[in-house]
């Protein structure tokens, strides 16, 4: 008897304190030839809780770049509050907004000088470039990153990815004979496929749903925002007048 | 990694209008390993119903066999070809009895079945590896790509295709799925179940 | 018996997880044998526990309750401890988790209200400065793997507006128009979200507090780690207000009927 006591007495039990956990969701980004799409659902949840309904995923960094977060909440909205302190620094030292390739190239530094503590958050950053093209740059949780025409992260990435693959590379289709397919697809077209993404996702996804907010930037004078004028639930936040315009449709998703 | 994903290979069945499609990757592995891109997992088991087997290969070959036996046995008692209904539930049961040691594949089952005035009726299902049946109006997955083959599907599948829209779709589901999946590709099959025949045909795919 | 497969040839550890209801893949390991556990000083875990914290929006502003008990494992070991803290003018803060850290963060905040109040600027902090700190020091206590073990609702209201949101110890925060912590997340948020959705701005007072006693009850009948005394409290455009503690009716007639788990002898 004593030895079964001064047994279970010498073992106490302990348990590392785990910093992470995973809340959810899903982020995508899609660029044409003079805009950049955005999206993201606002789900977070925790397990099988959700935890609200109406959580941000995506955030306007300045008129002509947008980022997209998505992993650990935590580590994400603290990780955006330091992206958006380096640009307002940048802004103050050299009195206009950060490039989008600068603030890409910002963004691995930020995230490799934490390699070894690491932000476990994926980040999609979608804007235009200097050169009035759309850009979008996906990252992992420690800087590797590269710039691509489309990108699905977060918990239905692999639903999604393959569904992009096809419907924006075209990937397994061949074009009719004298034909080819076209290298940047219209807005109109992208935000269809954002929707469709987002409600296959939400059909067979159970941390994704709720509601979804699809970020637009367009280049100066793109011709574009004749199509977006009538888009249902937009609404303009561009904070100057004379360069990129920024706008966010939003959209209900399902709640179960 | 779990013995599901032991040689990997991925199976996806669809429905059309009087018509049904089951289709399936080439790819045998032995974890990361490619070892064949000819590995048959789909096999006929009537005229009208066919049987995919994605999961680990050792099983494919013992469950095939299996289900070859119980089938013919089902037709010399009943004296009638096996209807896809009864055909679902022969499998679920088959793997059932070995709930506390199964088989590690989870089949899917497609077809066509008679009604009762005389005309077809499209017929698709799934069971996990126990058995549990899944009757789907649209579609069922399995395999290491089934993530992927459910996002695609979600997104490319619409009620009522004609049999070479179904084809189309089908094709354009596994092919988009598999090349996001490092245990599923090199090469894939369809076939297309209709009142009069079946349409099978070898897609070439990428062998990366 | 524990009905959890993950839990099994796992030592329970009943501060950390009480219920097993933690999500699977935050499960405690347990049995990791580490050869220079005993040579290393281990974060901590929560010694002297309070359960679910509650919040909902209404009418006049933000109504937070929660019960008296602090628990010791399943020892019910004080039971008048008062869980909702006023903080400055205008915010309540609940606390589930450990109580020594709550009371830690009651003593920090206060002196951050005594330092902005000095400080005579003519600003003062409302609830959502308040909860902004609050989860940078959460976060900030987390990253050096030393965390305040709580789950904390901040609830308020401040020039017209209320203000409703969580934190907790990883630094997790969001918002929502209902909220509750712990075992109240899977009890009563489900009872507060039919209740209260899309009804924030015509809920009144008192349909407020019988939504709450409807939660409060629920929780004392299912939660082994709460108590039937609890207290209200009530941000609104008159202040902060926290009752006395109150009690909730039980009636437990129906256990009468129950057969099969008891030692009945017919």
């Amino acid at each position: 008897m004593p030895d079964t006591l001064s047994l279970s007495q010498s073992q106490p039990q302990q348990h590392a304190f785990n910093p992470y956990t995973e809340n959810g969701g899903t982020i995508l980004a899609i660029a044409g030839a003079d805009f950049s799409v955005i999206a993201g659902d606002t789900r977070q949840s925790e397990g099988y809780n959700i935890q609200t309904r109406y959580a941000p995923k995506v955030f306007r960094l300045t008129d002509k770049a947008v980022l997209a977060v998505n992993g650990f909440a935590a580590d994400g909205n603290m990780f955006v509050k330091k992206v958006r302190q380096r640009l307002e620094w940048y802004r103050h030292a050299h009195a206009k907004d950060m490039p989008i390739r600068a603030i890409a190239r910002l963004i691995q530094t930020m995230l490799y000088s934490r390699r070894f503590f690491p932000y476990y958050v994926y980040n999609i950053l979608g804007g235009i470039e200097e050169d009035g093209t759309g850009a979008v740059y996906s990252f992992d949780p420690v800087g590797s990153y590269e710039r691509e025409a489309c990108r699905a992260a977060g918990a239905a990435q692999s639903l999604v990815q393959p569904f992009l693959d096809n419907q924006i590379y075209f990937k397994n289709q061949t074009p009719a004979p004298g034909t080819s397919f076209p290298r940047h697809l219209p807005l109109s077209t992208v935000l269809s496929l954002v929707i469709d993404s987002f409600t296959s996702a939400t059909e067979r996804h159970i941390e994704v749903g709720d509601g979804l907010e699809i970020y637009v930037v367009l280049a100066k004078n793109s011709p574009s925002i004749q199509g977006l004028r009538d888009v249902r639930g937009v609404s303009e936040l561009t904070s100057t007048d004379d360069g990129e315009r920024v706008f966010v449709v939003r959209r209900e998703l399902k709640k179960d | 990694m779990s013995i599901m994903q032991y040689n990997g290979g991925s199976v996806i069945a669809m429905v059309g209008k009087d018509c049904v499609a089951i289709a399936s990757d080439l790819r045998l592995g032995s974890q990361a390993l490619g070892i064949s891109s000819n590995f048959q997992r789909v096999f006929p088991i009537t005229d009208r119903i066919y049987l995919g087997l994605p999961g680990l290969a050792t099983d494919v070959t013992t469950l095939r066999e299996r289900f070859r036996l119980r089938v013919n046995m089902y037709t010399i008692k009943e004296e009638r070809e096996i209807e896809p209904e009864a055909f679902a539930h022969l499998v679920s049961s088959t793997l059932y009895e070995h709930r506390f040691g199964p088989y590690f594949i989870e089949p899917v089952i497609a077809g066509l079945s008679k009604t009762p005035t005389g005309g077809i009726k499209p017929f698709i299902a799934a069971t996990d590896l126990i058995g549990c049946i899944n009757f789907a109006k649209d579609f069922v997955v399995a395999g290491t790509a089934s993530a992927k083959l459910f996002g695609v599907a979600e997104g490319l599948w619409e009620p009522d295709m004609e049999a070479e829209d179904l084809f189309e779709t089908i094709s354009q589901t596994l092919l988009n799925a598999v090349d996001r999946d490092a245990f599923s590709g090199w090469g894939a099959v369809v076939h297309v179940i209709t009142k009069d025949k079946v349409i099978t045909r070898k897609l070439k795919a990428r062998m990366d | 018996m524990d009905h959890f497969p993950t839990n099994w040839g796992r030592p329970r550890n009943d501060a950390y997880d009480a219920y097993g209801t933690f999500p699977l893949p935050h499960r405690p390991n347990n049995d990791t044998k580490d050869a220079f556990a005993s040579g290393v000083q281990r974060t901590q875990q929560p010694i002297v526990t309070g359960t679910s914290v509650l919040a909902l929006k209404y009418k006049d502003g933000i109504m937070m309750a929660a019960d008296n008990l602090a628990s010791y494992g399943s020892l019910a070991r004080f039971k008048d401890v008062q869980r909702l803290h006023p903080v400055g003018k205008y915010t309540v803060i609940g606390a589930g988790g450990d109580i020594s850290d709550f009371q830690y963060i009651q003593k920090f905040l206060e002196e951050l209200i005594i330092e902005e109040f000095t400080s005579q600027d003519g600003h003062d902090l409302g609830p959502a400065e308040i909860h902004e700190y609050l989860s940078q020091v959460m976060y900030a206590r987390r990253s050096k793997l030393n965390p305040l073990w709580n789950s904390l609702l901040v609830g308020g209201f401040k020039d017209g507006k209320s203000f409703l949101a969580y934190v907790d110890l990883l630094g997790t925060t969001y918002s929502a128009s209902t909220l509750a912590t712990g075992f109240g997340a899977y009890l009563a948020q489900p009872i507060l979200r039919k209740e209260v959705e899309g009804k924030e701005t015509e809920l009144t007072e008192d349909e407020a507090i019988r939504i709450m006693e409807t939660c409060i009850r629920v929780l004392y009948y299912r939660d082994a780690r709460s108590i039937d005394k609890y207290q209200l409290a009530t941000i609104t455009a008159d202040g902060v207000k926290i009752s006395d503690s109150r009690h909730i009716s039980t009636s437990w007639s129906f256990a009468e009927g129950i057969r099969g788990y008891g030692a009945q002898t017919q």
